[in-house]
């Protein structure tokens, strides 16, 4: 019988948002998404947990690096750290930047940078948006 | 994708058999039996999956997900279960079955999209309850 190995890591990182489809009324816009609406955008302390998924290295004892997955991670997170995300990240240019939407687009661009890691393959994405929500993003 | 989010209640319960004498119920329940019943502060984790609707951007709407549990919790919160909530009169209010109960409860409005449910009675303790062959994660 196989084992599963997986390792997960954790970097909070904190922005704003805001919900509005640019396509529905003011009306609805509030209907739905409630003070999420609001003009200006608020924001969060988000906390990102990474799952990669492989064999451990005989060598070094490792799926993965430490260090390489941190710094996959802080690269990716750059465009999402002390940001508007609707205002100055450009995959929310037209995505509304909701938990779920922000996983999806986080797992795109983690999952391009470990590419060149042929020895894990990205799990899982847990994105946790207060302590109290999170999502889980997955592709099987 | 799934979506999980944390509620909280407090509650009362006394675990016995009535058939049974308190020495009885002592020897299966320990300090649960004790005759004028306890309290803890529970908190159970919803997990709903579903694809993201494009245009909301979201699995499930937040407030739909708020207004089911919290229907399930009214009913819960600052009782003392087994006096004052019918299905505990009948059935021992465990962990195991308050968190079968809120699934079931919870399951009339929500239907498939919920797919897990942890019920924590202390920070040391909790339960699991979910349909096997629907649970996204491997085991």
């Amino acid at each position: 019988m196989g084992f599963k190995k997986l390792l997960t890591k954790k970097i909070e990182f904190s922005a704003s948002h805001r919900y509005w489809n640019p396509g529905w009324s003011e009306e609805k816009n509030v209907s739905v998404f409630g003070k999420s609406a609001g003009p200006y955008g608020h924001g969060h302390n988000y906390s990102l947990e990474v799952t990669v998924e492989g064999e451990v290295d005989a060598q070094t004892g490792m799926i993965i690096n430490l260090y390489e997955l941190k710094s996959v991670m802080n690269d990716v997170l750059s465009d999402f750290d002390h940001k508007h995300l609707n205002d100055d990240n450009p995959h929310f240019k037209d995505l509304v930047p909701t938990t779920e939407n922000i996983a999806r687009v986080l797992w795109d661009l983690l999952e391009e940078k470990l590419l060149t890691n042929p020895k894990c393959s990205l799990y899982r994405v847990r994105l946790y948006e207060t302590n109290d929500l999170y999502v889980d993003y997955w592709r099987k | 994708m799934s979506l999980t989010r944390t509620y909280r209640f407090s509650a009362g319960h006394r675990l016995y058999i009535k058939e049974l004498s308190e020495q009885e119920n002592f020897k299966i329940f320990d300090a649960c039996s004790n005759p004028n019943g306890h309290g803890h502060d529970y908190s159970v984790q919803v997990k709903v999956a579903g694809d993201i609707d494009p245009e909301t951007g979201m699995i499930i709407s937040l407030q739909e997900l708020d207004g089911t549990v919290h229907i399930v919790i009214d009913e819960l919160d600052h009782r003392r279960l087994d006096i004052e909530v019918p299905y505990f009169e009948e059935n021992q209010p465990t962990g195991e079955n308050i968190a079968k109960y809120m699934w079931e409860r919870i399951r009339v409005n929500l239907g498939d999209k919920l797919i897990h449910l942890k019920l924590s009675e202390t920070s040391n303790s909790y339960f699991e309850y979910y349909e096997e062959d629907d649970y996204p994660y491997e085991h």
